[in-house]
């Protein structure tokens, strides 16, 4: 069977390129994109574990609390306790460096602590090492670095920070610390801290004395005593900790961030999927078309003896081979895509997962043939429908000439249908699976199925009310299309996928875009904000800046807000803290509650919870709030509920006031300036950078940062819309080669009508009727289809995923321009395809097989 | 020797009327016979009867002692593979294969190996007068050459009993001639029964017997070779 | 006497000695009190070696230290981790069984109350590992995986001022030079765990005390050390220090005949004259492990009890030395026991 399934069946593929080279790019893409986003996370993630083996070395369970730290006197006493072998104290920070406008983590260690728990942390002296001095007289790197590290102002650099700032040891590198200026020494380097490590080093006393965090520490690894039961160790060290302060596992950590990013990745790589299903859909439509016109030829190999089994073998070897040379186009292109992501985005395309590591593509052979078995698997499901069908052929039918629209009978399946879009609708009420939001994907999966099977009962259902036309070429297409509705599903099938996506996609991200853009205006009432650093950086605006900026001309007012980092509940979970004013003025997108609680029984100060924190925690308004804040803890009680767009973990905001007095800290990050009428903003801003200095403080303008954030939203969903745009280009492209093919495989007919006197024109503008209808049908289809899977995906996918919140818009004029094009479209390559089928003389089309 | 026993064939739609009935026919290897018969009568039905690819309602069919109504389509398919060979009205050669493919095709599916099955088919061209366009697509061929080339795929592999369906339908007198003449030839060389279904009488006149198809049974006529 | 470790930290640090306090001549030692530390002064050290016989009679080196090193850094930093003074500590066994140095180390910041040294009296520490006085009985306890041990300490007699009145002079400059004392002849009880087996011992052990805030002399390639219990209830102390061509640049010693007074001994009645030689098989460097002594006018001999008592710490404090027990002997006669300190080689 070695030349027959070379020429005649893989050889079809050849001959019919370009059917051939779209199904190809379509599961080239999908596997491309899905490898991609796993190759990508998958490094991150590498990274990112490598990053917390580094910094947590050998460390059994690591004793953590909020951003600004707990008190440095809990490391003696649990450094004594029996159950600890060792405990090594971490004060961790991100540094903003000032003359660069990014940040640096610089992680203070006790480096004879840390010999023994964190090796690979320890920091090695420039220079003195390897020497050839004579060996007596040299003392080693280590014994030298020792007292060099303990300078309170050497700080070490690992190779990837040191390549990311260009900086060579002796050189000064120059950190912010409130508004201040702090220089520091590059005294070495972190050599075994990894080529895909960003951070720096120092000693934890000048760590705590440079940053201003005396008595603080982020982090104690404990390495636990030989023969120390781990659950029982746990246990009494627990109850020594503070509120607000948790033990955890290093695994414990890794999971929260891979958590967080989860369900951003697979997001992205359900959407890959979508484009591998697309992919499959475009074989199919290939693979069934090419089965129809090729039904002479295999009704000639059937009589000259090839069974049924060796005919479908054939044609599934054509789906697979078609889906193994795309999905291995997709396995270096995914390959390309990944380098030239972490080239230009970074490890968490662009979503802010995994800041400071700069991950390297790595070779995954897994992943790799996981995704070509996709592709493989793509090719062979589109084509197993056609094979199925080509081995029902009747050879001694097949073989005279013949009205394919046999081949194009599909009963309408409304059972079926109806079944799919109801299991739909059960699966949106699944609460999600391991903060996934599976359901979420099985309806969209199902209503897709849904959609594409309902389209042979849909399809002359919609054509009977064109039964009164008059006109012979409509009546004509109707008639086609009511007899042949395969034909429909066939050509239609594309046109219902690509149509659904489209308009999900575009009421998604429109209502999204929508949402934030609201969001932003409620959480940006100021007219001019100056921000001393990002949240957990070293930089801070003392009080006495706070009034001297109150107090500049042409300031009416300011709003000081306070970032921090809580770790709640049970499990230790990390939640963003702000501390502003609420009650005094608006400007919290509310869902639920109201920015100004009714006086209630208890004296509870009142607490404004994101949605997120709502889903995590399972709490309402009026809620009570347990929060570590200072040395106890605070019930707060919840108030309201509100829709934050930034803060995926969830965030709580509390009254500024409230936190001032319970923690004593009246430091502030960032500071909202509101301005007399007519003031010009740029001269408030020179006059703040002459009061703090140019390098300290960034300012921004409330109309800038809306754009810069619409930008990084724009950014995010890029690779969302490629996606989308590449699988309705694919799927567009899919349509016009079905008609074209279908109107080559109806070459006799339309012969027939030449010679009933039709004129070649006619012929066109019944094919591009014909197309018209059967597109519009798809679209309509599509439509219901878009808007249904765009609930899901805004209401049920979003809201599992990332808990936010969003108002469903729907781009009206969008979705009609798009479907219209699409009809249009659909008309105008079927006209097209349809000369290019005229061309042959219609006599001799007919001729031939009479 | 192919032995025909009370064949019987109803219409698809009603299974209450016969196509046609009780038809018998014995034939020897090289022997050949020729059926004609009014348009319907079921010529080109009992034809596929024979090749397996329409099911019968009715009676024996026997290849050298071998019950073939009783095989499934698969059996059949690879009974066909080896012991039949084709010539149709409309040619059936595959568009996108050069004419030596074509005709090593039935060799293709016993799966004889590439290079004997290119040679043994230029052979047959040869034979058919085509060898030197063995590389030559389909297109550029006249229809006799087409049918010349389809007599030389139904012979390729020596099969049994070769099978023809108005083989000079599609073509002018002239050219049917020539085309007869070696379908003929070919068929009494390679030791085959030769059944051939038509029309035209000077095409039947080819074989040692001509038959007539009757909805009651076959009746021999006078003529043939 | 255990100059090593300040060797390589005080080499070290850009700090000049003019931030800590001098050694002068003429301090007297008061007692108690300075067996404590003396956190104002760059670098000191409790250095203690011994012998022990255990049950079986079977016949072991030991030695324990503890190091202060005042860095003088963070005098202005609040935080507790303020990396003012470190704590290292250092322990050994000489087993001839095992034929080479049992050996770890520890090193901290001083953090109390994990890691100190403390004033009022000898008292030093890093976790679980300490050696403290209580009046006349010194406590000191290592804890590793190899080995463990558990010492009681009586000294015999007060402290033995060395140098003039425990003022020791290291080079002909007399800039360079220690605050030292020794407490001789401690008889030593306890318990030693080698690996898992566990051993009662006694013994005779040495314990110098040393502080200072002078680098070594830049002439010095390195010295040789000994402290020796004489049988007769005496003691020996000498050290030699060399120039980089082996010639003598100091020697210095302080000798208790039997029930005498103690003597200073100068540079010209103290030599030290190599004899047999052994080299390490890890780092190919060659040790005199025996040696001809001529100590006012006596000669004697030192032999090792074993020849492989090199200690390589060049990944923690960077320096190579041999130091281990050894017999001094007087024609054939052991007359005393002790230890030898042998660096720059």
């Amino acid at each position: 069977m070695g030349a027959l399934l070379w020429y005649v069946f893989l050889g079809s593929l050849w001959r019919r390129r370009l059917a051939t080279s779209l199904s190809l790019l379509a599961i080239a893409l999908g596997v491309a994109l899905g490898l991609a986003v796993q190759l990508i996370h998958t490094a991150a993630l590498d990274e990112f574990g490598r990053g917390l083996r580094l910094i947590s070395g050998e460390a059994d369970l690591q004793v953590v609390g909020s951003q600004s730290g707990f008190d440095d006197a809990l490391y003696p006493l649990l450094a004594q306790r029996p159950e600890v072998a060792e405990a090594s104290p971490i004060l961790e920070m991100e540094a903003r460096l000032p003359d660069r406008a990014t940040t640096l983590r610089i992680l203070g260690i006790d480096l004879f602590r840390a010999a023994r728990l964190t090796p690979s942390l320890l920091p090695l002296g420039e220079g003195r090492s390897g020497e050839a001095t004579p060996d007596q007289a040299a003392p080693t790197a280590r014994g030298d670095v020792r007292l060099e590290a303990l300078q309170p102002d050497a700080l070490f650099l690992s190779p990837a920070a040191a390549t990311q700032l260009a900086l060579a040891s002796g050189a000064t590198l120059r950190v912010q610390v409130g508004t201040r200026e702090v220089a520091l020494r590059l005294a070495g380097a972190v050599p075994a801290a990894g080529v895909g490590q960003v951070l720096a080093v120092m000693d934890i006393a000048a760590a705590q004395q440079t940053f201003e965090r005396i008595g603080r520490l982020s982090r104690i690894d404990l390495r636990l005593a030989p023969g120390v039961d781990a659950g029982r160790a746990r246990r009494a060290l627990s109850a020594l900790l503070p509120p607000g302060v948790s033990l955890r596992t290093p695994a414990d950590a890794q999971s929260e961030v891979q958590n967080l990013s989860r369900a951003y990745r697979v997001n992205l790589t359900m959407l890959a999927a979508i484009a591998l299903m697309t992919g499959g859909f475009l074989v199919f439509s290939a693979q069934w078309l090419a089965v129809v016109r090729r039904r002479q030829e295999f009704a000639l190999l059937r009589a000259l003896g090839l069974d049924r089994a060796g005919l479908r073998r054939g044609l599934l070897a054509e789906g697979a081979l078609l889906g193994l040379v795309g999905g291995l186009i997709g396995v270096a292109l995914a390959h390309g895509l990944t380098a030239l992501a972490f080239r230009l985005i970074g490890g968490d395309l662009g979503a802010g997962y995994f800041r400071g590591l700069a991950p390297q593509l790595q070779w995954e052979p897994g992943l790799m043939f996981g995704y070509l078995a996709l592709g493989l698997g793509a090719g062979l499901a589109g084509a197993w429908l056609p094979a199925r069908e080509a081995a029902r052929l009747i050879p001694a039918r097949g073989l005279r000439a013949g009205d394919e629209a046999e081949a194009y009978q599909a009963p309408p399946r409304w059972g079926l249908t109806l079944g799919l879009l109801g299991l739909a609708a059960l699966s949106c009420l699944l609460p999600p699976l391991d903060g996934l939001p599976l359901g979420g994907y099985l309806a969209v999966a199902l209503i897709l199925v849904g959609a594409v099977l309902a389209l042979p009962g849909l399809t002359p259902w919609a054509m009977r009310p064109l039964a009164g036309g008059r006109a012979i070429l409509t009546r004509l297409a109707r008639a086609r299309l009511a007899a042949a509705p395969g034909q429909a599903v066939v050509a239609g099938a594309g046109v219902v996928a690509s149509v659904a996506l489209a308009v999900s996609m575009a009421i998604m991200v429109s209502s999204f875009r929508d949402s934030l853009d609201d969001w932003l205006t409620q959480m940006l009432p100021a007219d001019l904000y100056l921000r001393a650093a990002a949240a957990g950086t070293s930089g801070y605006l003392e009080p006495e800046w706070v009034e001297r900026v109150a107090r500049l001309p042409g300031v009416t007012a300011v709003r000081p807000v306070r970032f921090e980092n809580l770790r709640i509940g049970a499990g230790g979970e990390a939640i963003a803290l702000i501390a502003r004013h609420v009650t005094d003025r608006a400007g919290l997108p509310l869902v639920a509650g109201s920015t100004m609680p009714a006086p209630g029984p208890g004296t509870e100060p009142p607490a404004w919870i994101s949605e997120a924190v709502a889903d995590r925690l399972g709490l309402g308004v009026a809620d009570p709030l347990p929060l570590p804040l200072g040395q106890a803890v605070q019930t707060f009680r919840v108030a309201g509920i509100w829709r934050d767009y930034a803060r995926q973990q969830g965030a709580v905001v509390i009254e500024l006031e409230t936190f001032q007095r319970l923690t004593g800290d009246r430091r502030v990050n960032d500071l909202g300036l509101f301005l007399t009428a007519g003031t010009d903003p740029a001269g408030v801003m020179s006059a703040i950078r002459d009061l703090l200095g140019a390098t300290m403080s960034e300012m921004i303008l409330p109309g800038e940062l809306r754009t810069m954030i619409l930008g990084v939203f724009d950014r995010t969903f890029l690779v969302t819309y490629l996606m989308e745009a590449v699988a309705v280009m694919i799927g567009l492209f899919g349509i016009s080669t079905s008609f074209a093919a279908l109107a080559t495989s109806r070459r006799k007919e339309l012969g027939i009508l030449r010679h009933l006197g039709l004129m070649r024109r006619q012929i066109g503008t019944l094919l591009a009727t014909e197309a018209a209808l059967t597109a519009a049908v798809g679209v309509v289809i599509g439509l219901v289809a878009g808007a249904a899977i765009a609930w899901i995906l805004i209401e049920v996918i979003n809201r599992q995923s990332f808990h936010w919140s969003m108002d469903m818009q729907w781009p009206l004029g969008v979705l009609l321009v798009f479907s219209l094009a699409m009809i249009l479209l659909a008309a105008l390559a079927a006209r097209l395809s349809g000369r290019q089928a005229m061309r042959q003389d219609a006599v001799l089309a007919v001729r031939e097989d009479w | 020797m192919l032995a025909i026993d009370n064949l019987s064939k109803r219409f698809d739609a009603s299974r209450e009327q016969a196509l046609f009935e009780r038809v018998s026919l014995r034939l020897a290897p090289g022997e050949s016979v020729a059926i004609m018969g009014e348009s319907g009568v079921g010529k080109s039905t009992f034809l596929n009867c024979i090749a397996g690819l329409e099911p019968v309602d009715g009676g024996r069919i026997q290849l050298r002692d071998r019950e073939l109504t009783v095989l499934d389509e698969d059996a059949f398919a690879r009974l066909r593979r080896r012991d039949y060979g084709f010539v149709f009205q409309a040619f059936h050669l595959l568009p996108h294969l050069t004419l030596a493919q074509n005709v090593a095709l039935p060799l293709w599916l016993l799966e004889q190996d590439e290079a004997s099955a290119d040679g043994r088919a230029r052979a047959l061209l040869e034979r058919v007068g085509l060898a030197h366009r063995a590389d030559d697509w389909p297109r550029h061929l006249s229809g006799g050459e087409m049918q010349r080339v389809a007599i030389a795929r139904a012979l390729v592999h020596e099969p049994a009993l070769v099978l023809c369906d108005e083989p000079t339908g599609n073509l002018d007198p002239a050219r049917a001639l020539g085309v007869l003449e070696l379908l003929f030839e070919g068929i009494r060389t390679t030791g085959a029964i030769g059944i051939l279904v038509t029309h035209s009488r000077l095409a039947a006149a080819y074989a040692h017997r001509i038959l007539r198809l009757t909805p009651l049974g076959l009746i021999e006529e006078p003529g043939g070779a | 006497m255990g100059m090593v470790l300040c060797w390589c930290l005080t080499l070290l640090t850009a700090v000049q000695a003019s931030d800590f306090a001098p050694v002068v001549q003429g301090r007297p030692l008061v007692f108690r009190a300075d067996t404590g530390a003396h956190p104002d002064y760059r670098t000191e050290w409790w250095y203690i070696t011994g012998w022990l016989t255990d049950e079986d009679g079977a016949e072991r080196g030991f030695q324990v230290t503890f190091f202060r090193v005042a860095t003088g850094i963070g005098a202005d930093n609040p935080s507790r981790f303020a990396p003012r003074q470190l704590i290292l500590a250092h322990a050994a066994i000489a087993d001839p069984a095992t034929g080479h140095l049992l050996h770890a180390e520890r090193a901290e910041r001083g953090l109390e109350p994990l890691a100190g040294a403390a004033q009022d009296r000898t008292q030093a520490w890093i976790k679980d590992w300490g050696l403290i006085l209580d009046d006349d009985r010194y406590r000191a306890r290592i804890e590793t995986e190899a080995f463990a041990f558990d010492l009681s300490l009586i000294a015999a007699g007060p402290p033995l001022l060395n140098g003039r009145a425990g003022f020791s002079q290291k080079t002909p400059d007399p800039n360079h030079a220690s605050y030292y004392y020794s407490r001789p002849q401690l008889a030593v009880t306890g318990r030693m765990r080698l690996n898992t087996e566990e051993h009662q011992v006694t013994g005779r052990a040495w314990l110098d005390h040393e502080w200072s805030s002078q680098l070594l002399s830049e002439e010095a390639q390195g010295w040789d050390w000994i402290g020796i219990n004489l049988h007769d209830g005496g003691s020996l102390m000498a050290f030699q220090m060399r120039h980089p061509d082996g010639s003598v640049l100091w020697s210095a010693g302080t000798l208790v005949a039997g029930g005498a007074d103690p003597r200073y001994l100068t540079p010209a009645q103290v030599r030290f004259q190599p004899q047999r030689r052994w080299r390490s098989p890890r780092t190919g460097k060659l040790y005199p492990v025996t040696w001809e002594l001529e100590i006012d006018g006596q000669a004697w001999q030192l032999l090792p009890l074993m020849d492989d008592q090199e200690l390589d710490g060049r990944q923690s404090t960077g320096v190579l030395y041999w130091e281990g027990g050894v017999r001094l002997m007087a024609a054939d006669r052991e007359i005393g026991r002790g230890y030898l300190e042998m660096t720059g080689y």
